[in-house]
């Protein structure tokens, strides 16, 4: 039933699309309306993702938290341990030492970072004026094969190595159904640094109104969704540095 | 609107059925390629030239690189390493400039490169990106430019800029001259024209004020077979009103021509200005100077250094904080730190240094921009180092061999000649090329069965032989015998090896020569085939005011020579001169075919013949104009030994991209790859229609092509970016009509090889270079989708014949071609929970040779394809001894998983035991019994402390146990009988560990139980061993 559901859904996209083209924000709102709508985006206070992620004949369990607020959460599953890969409640954000399997703290600078661009969630072209970003339609390109709208998105300026840099991604929607397909964004710091990584989205399905892409694929690594659970009910001290109870646990 | 969205549904309801209406599907770029990708593989450890060098204005860690064929590279970390920033353009680069109020998103781009050897690419406009260069537009107005030598911008008015353009090299140009925008490059007006053979080589602003301009016009000329720099149209000019009006500046230069003119103002003081001058006495050449402003000028030094090849050296550059400090390019560049009254080569680098650059806070770091790459020098100059990462070599030609993996070989503009592996472990490094000539490298080929190579530097001055096993050279040229004429010879002279005799080696000048003996003693076999004009013969008075008799020049020569893989008698010859003739008995007779080119303009250049595979007739031709200032494509086919020709090329092909070589697919006639100024386009229909191939591939002067028979690769010499390959084509033979129309097709696929290899790779002190991307020795899965999978879910698995699943694999979900890869992995076993990670939870083993079937599920849909697998035949174990050791890894992996459904089961039991202790009521005792004896058990099966570096624990069994599957799995040998002995310890050490499990669960487990049932404390909740080992 679930995947009649989609193909209609799919078929109203097209429908509702408009023939001609196209500024930024006609691109955004077709994009808003055909995966749910702005009320419903709006309405949303978080999602737990589960799902897996494939790597050279391993398949990893992840969870990903995303609410509202910013906090943020990726635990994976590594031969019965679940370990917090990256986690930020809104201050602090921290990873895990895979030595010693200790949370450490990230430097200030990722931290300020993550904290100066918080409205990503549930996209970042929600309300994305308010949030203070900028779009641009820069023109039509292929990508994946198919016809996109390229959008230029800028977010709030990040620290890099102590120099400020803009923020700037671009996402590439389907010309035939308006969402995102993929989207770019230079990498900011190390030797890979000004080079594009790229993330694709596909395998979008339907969650009690609100459409999410349940594959994605960030630098040739993907993850597929298994289920994507909307405004989880969390005890938010998930998301805090354990700090030095998790040594004296260990 | 109920109405419209009703018609609307109704078309998108209809779409699907449209396709019975048999609409020829033409998919074009990267539609049809998907993610079919070029893999670049470098080399860069002798890199390419460098045009242009910008560094930014605030920032000491940016700056960026134009390069003469290989774009704009960025570096982000002070000039350690550079990234590639404009491969969706034009690769011939002639200046890169900041907007000095915006550097860090305003990067104006000009192309074509301004030092104008005979091998330059050709330009393709103006273009600016205000992202910080990840995103480039195209500036209207520049189409025919050519060459754009100079971009200005006023540092108090972004929207006022000057742009330098030199203009065509080969013809008249009006494009040529001065331009300016006030509405930052909406509208542009040209404000300083001489002629339409005198472009602006230089453009400068004063940096204390704008409104001070200063700019060279040169008036030059190149043809294929000559060059000539100055005239009376050359000369300096400065204006003082922002280009309104513009005044010769020349006071105290001599009289009469002037060739090309190097200009610098010192940033600080703008009353005093550097130029080197071109002109006709050879006294007054090199050094002058200006101490007001460019009002007169004084002759200061015309060292060679000063005056050597000044339209490939007229940079001068000052020390933005001493205007005492002058560096000037040159074969070796030049220092000066007495104002210009003595200079002194700067340190040993890559020779041919066109442009230099000051670090912006300490003029002890210098940087250099030569033939063989960016050079930074932390010593003010005395000596540097090169940037590892930049490959941007430029090959003239490349060929391959059979190896496994095959090699690469090809000379390179000013590099030599070079081979090199197409994979190498951890990457192609610079340490895996290796140096087969001096000088200017062009065609380097491979004795067909010997280890021995051939190679050439210009006009066959030298041709090498080369023992690569006893490391001997012989230089081999064939010289000239009594009753020869003068022998004629390219500066990229024709070689060819036979197909048919391996000893046999043809070379040629005006003349075909052929050697039985791989070159020791030669045979003229042919007449002069060219057309011997004698006006295109004296290159002894090329250069113009100064002589420029590198043999560079030399014309009416042979360019081309192919024998035919079909019959060792049919040999055709392409001429420079546009001749194209054919023999067919051996050189006895030569068919001069030319006039019957149609549509190909009189003594049009003839690049490259590909003698095919598919007739013995059958040939292709590409010709190529642009000496002659005609860049467009040609391209010719040929079924009848030359009698009559068809064009192949279709306006697909940009109209500026000429041709300089062609490829066949050695399977399917109608599939060809064509190599040209921009890049390399593909045709699957003999010529129909072509596709631009982009998927990594920037649009690169691709000067040749070579298909590797046993990978189907598609190899690529280009001019600018090394040597980019194209894995394994053999899809786009399959492609018709047919495929196209089908929702999902999988393309077949030989058996897959499971390589056994399992060196080392030492990546040691690489961390800045370049490192060539291998190919993937995992096997491919391709398919082709005809639509973008976007909606709802789309799976791809392995499963064996029997439809157990082997794998599942990330699915590509393009519209076009996509490709999969399979490293022939299962999945990795369940380990048992633990404190710390063992290499055997990460270890997944290989499947065993045999049939496997694809299976990719999309909606309701399910699509499969059988795949095959094979064993390395490069083996060192026995298929019986293989079948032992994927026999034990079975074994392992089961016990390992035994174990960790042991451990799970123990810590379900523990959970419910510390359930009823901390309750605190009945059970207590037993509880607490159970839970002791568990963990004691629990503490020798798996690690309970330390971490995963120097503070890890000594190994428990699981640890132990995961180490021998680990290693059982990974290695390509057989089992040892050491591993043998370690396996059967183990297993006894899991069976006693049983046996302990068992005696706990049927005495305090069967007790604890009991208490449960008794006070009504539930049940232990346990999953099946099915559910547990199920992940995902």
């Amino acid at each position: 039933m679930k995947t009649v559901k989609t193909l209609f859904v799919a078929l109203l996209v097209l429908a509702i699309a408009p023939m001609t083209a196209q500024t930024a924000d006609e691109i955004i709102n077709n994009y808003i309306e055909n995966t749910g709508g702005a009320e419903a985006w709006n309405a949303l206070t978080g999602v737990k993702m589960s799902g897996s992620a494939n790597a050279q004949g391993m398949t990893i369990p992840v969870d990903i938290y995303n609410m509202k607020d910013g906090k943020t959460l990726v635990s994976i599953d590594l031969q019965g341990q679940t370990m917090t890969q990256v986690a930020f409640d809104g201050e602090t954000m921290w990873t895990t030492n895979f030595m010693t399997m200790l949370p450490e703290k990230s430097d200030a600078e990722t931290t300020a970072n993550m904290k100066a661009n918080l409205g990503n969630f549930p996209t970042p072209f929600l309300n994305y004026k308010e949030k203070g970003y900028a779009v641009e339609f820069l023109g039509k390109e292929t990508k994946e094969g198919v016809e996109t709208f390229k959008i230029q998105l800028t977010q709030k300026p990040i620290m890099v190595d102590g120099v400020e840099e803009p923020t700037i991604s671009y996402f590439y929607f389907d010309t035939e159904n308006y969402v995102p397909i993929m989207s770019e964004s230079a990498i900011p710091s190390g030797p890979m640094k000004g080079q594009m990584a790229s993330q694709m989205f596909s395998d979008y399905q339907e969650v009690d109104g609100l459409y999410f892409p349940f594959s994605m694929t960030m630098s040739g690594q993907g993850i597929t969704m298994k289920e994507i659970v909307l405004n989880p009910e969390l005890d938010m001290k998930l998301f805090a540095f354990p700090g030095e109870a998790a040594a004296d646990k260990k | 609107m109920k109405k419209a969205l009703y018609s609307a549904l109704l078309i998108a309801f209809t779409l699907p059925f449209s396709g019975i209406a048999q609409e020829e599907i033409q998919l074009k770029g990267k539609q049809l390629f998907g993610d079919m990708k070029a893999r670049h593989i470098g080399p860069a450890l002798m890199s390419g030239r460098i045009n242009d060098l910008e560094v930014h204005p605030t920032n000491s860690r940016i700056m960026y690189a134009g390069t003469a064929g290989g774009g704009v590279w960025k570096s982000s970390d002070g000039g350690a390493t550079y990234a590639p920033i404009f491969d969706e353009h034009v690769q011939s680069i002639g200046v890169v400039s900041l907007d000095p109020t915006n550097p860090d998103q305003n990067i104006w781009v000009g192309t074509g490169e301004t030092w104008t050897r005979n091998s330059v690419s050709i330009g393709d406009g103006l273009f600016k990106s205000t992202d910080g260069g990840n995103n480039f537009k195209e500036v209207p107005g520049f189409e025919n430019s050519e060459r754009i030598t100079s971009i200005e911008i006023n540092p108090k008015n972004n929207k006022e800029i000057y742009v330098g353009v030199l203009g065509e090299l080969w013809g008249d140009n009006e494009d040529r001259g001065v331009y300016k925008t006030t509405d930052g490059g909406e509208t542009w007006k040209k404000i300083l024209y001489v002629g339409p053979s005198t472009g602006a080589s230089d453009v400068i602003m004063d940096p204390n004020n704008p409104n001070v301009l200063y700019a060279s016009m040169w008036q030059f000329r190149r043809s294929g077979w000559g060059f000539s720099s100055g005239g009376l149209n050359s000369g300096l000019y400065k204006s003082t009103n922002g280009g309104a009006t513009w005044a010769k500046i020349q006071t105290g230069f001599p009289a009469g021509k002037l060739g090309r003119i190097a200009i610098a103002v010192a940033p600080s003081d703008s009353t005093i200005l550097y130029s080197v001058l071109e002109t006709e006495d050879p006294k007054k050449n090199g050094l002058w100077k200006s101490t007001n402003a460019g009002a007169s000028w004084e002759h200061l030094n015309n060292d060679f250094g000063l005056v050597v090849r000044p339209f490939y050296f007229s940079r001068i550059v000052i020390d933005p904080k001493n205007p005492d400090i002058v560096l000037k390019g040159g074969l070796n560049g030049s220092i000066s730190r007495d104002g210009g009254k003595t200079f002194k080569s700067l340190g040993n680098m890559h020779s041919d240094i066109h442009d230099l650059a000051f670090h912006i806070n300490d003029s002890d770091v210098i940087y250099s921009g030569t033939d063989g790459g960016v050079y930074r020098s932390w010593n003010g100059g005395t000596t540097f180092e090169i940037v590892e990462n930049l490959p941007i070599s430029q090959f003239y030609h490349i060929s391959v061999d059979n190896a496994e993996p095959y090699n690469v070989y090809g000379g390179l503009q000013d590099n030599g000649s070079w081979y090199g592996p197409s994979s190498s472990p951890g990457g192609v490094n610079a340490r895996d090329w290796n140096s087969v000539g001096y000088g200017d490298g062009f065609r380097v080929l491979k004795h067909p069965t010997k280890n021995i190579v051939y190679s050439e530097m210009q006009g066959a001055e030298n041709v090498w032989r080369y023992d690569v096993d006893r490391n001997r050279t012989k230089t081999i040229q064939p010289l000239p015998e009594k009753g020869d004429a003068e022998l004629r010879f390219n500066w990229n002279a024709p070689m060819a090896v036979s197909e048919h005799q391996p000893d046999r080696f043809y070379m040629a000048s005006q003349f075909v020569h052929v050697s039985e003996d791989m070159g020791d003693t030669w045979k003229i076999i042919s007449p002069d085939l060219t057309t011997n004009d004698k006006n295109k013969q004296d290159q002894s008075s090329s250069g113009g005011l100064s002589v420029d008799n590198s043999g560079a020049e030399n014309h009416t020569t042979i360019f081309t020579i192919a024998e035919s893989p079909l019959d060792e008698k049919i040999i055709w010859v392409g001429t420079d001169d546009g001749n194209v003739q054919v023999t067919k008995n051996g050189g006895k007779s030569w068919d001069n075919v030319t006039k019957n080119l149609t549509g190909i303009p009189a003594n049009t250049w003839v690049y490259h013949i590909e003698a095919s595979v598919h007739g013995k007739g059958t040939a292709y031709a590409v010709f190529e104009g642009h000496t002659s200032g005609d860049m467009k494509p040609y391209a010719m086919k040929t079924t009848d030994y030359g009698k009559t020709w068809k064009s192949i090329i279709t306006p697909d092909i940009q109209e500026n991209a000429f041709v300089r070589n062609i490829q066949e697919d050695y399977v399917n006639e109608d599939l060809l790859f064509l190599g040209t100024e921009m890049g390399l386009y593909v045709t699957i229909n003999g010529g129909k229609n072509w596709s631009h191939f982009t998927n990594n591939m920037p649009p690169v002067a691709v000067h040749f092509i070579e298909m590797q028979k046993q990978t189907n690769d598609i190899v690529m010499g280009t001019h600018g970016r090394g040597v980019i390959i194209i894995d394994d084509i053999s899809p786009l033979r399959e492609l018709n009509q047919q495929v196209l129309a089908e929702d999902v097709h999988f393309f077949d696929s030989k058996p897959f090889v499971m390589v056994e290899d399992s060196g080392f790779a030492g990546s040691f002190g690489a961390e800045t270079q370049f490192v060539g991307q291998n190919k993937s020795t995992a096997g491919r899965i391709v398919y082709y989708l005809k639509k973008r999978h976007t909606f709802g879910k789309m799976t791809l698995e392995v499963q064996d014949m029997d439809g157990n699943v082997m794998t599942k694999l990330d699915a590509g979900k393009s519209k076009g071609i996509n490709v999969v890869n399979w490293a022939f992995n299962t999945r990795n076993p369940v380990m048992a929970a633990a404190k710390t990670f063992n290499n055997g939870g990460f270890t997944s083993p290989r499947v065993p040779e045999g049939q496997y079937k694809v299976v990719l599920k999309k909606g309701k849909n399910s699509y499969e394809k059988v795949i095959e697998t094979k064993y390395d035949a490069s083996s060192i174990t026995t298929v019986k001894e293989r079948k032992e050791q994927e026999a034990l890894t079975q074994e392992l992996f089961n016990m390992v998983e035994d174990l960790a459904y042991m451990v799970y089961e123990i810590g379900e039991m523990q959970t419910k035991a510390k359930e009823v202790i901390d309750a605190n009521g009945a059970g207590k005792a037993e509880a607490q019994n159970l839970w002791d004896t568990l963990e004691a058990l629990r503490t020798d099966l798996v690690i309970t402390t330390g971490d995963n570096y120097v503070a890890a624990a000594d190994p428990e069994l699981r640890e132990r146990m995961g180490d021998v599957y680990s290693k059982v799995a990974t290695n390509y040998d057989r089992v040892s009988g050491s591993v043998r002995k370690n396996y059967e310890l183990i297993q006894e050490d899991f069976s006693k560990e049983k046996v302990r499990y068992e005696k706990i669960k049927d005495k305090e487990g069967k007790k604890f139980m009991k208490v449960l049932e008794k006070n009504n404390l539930g049940a232990i909740e346990m999953k099946t061993k099915a559910e547990f080992l199920t992940k995902d």
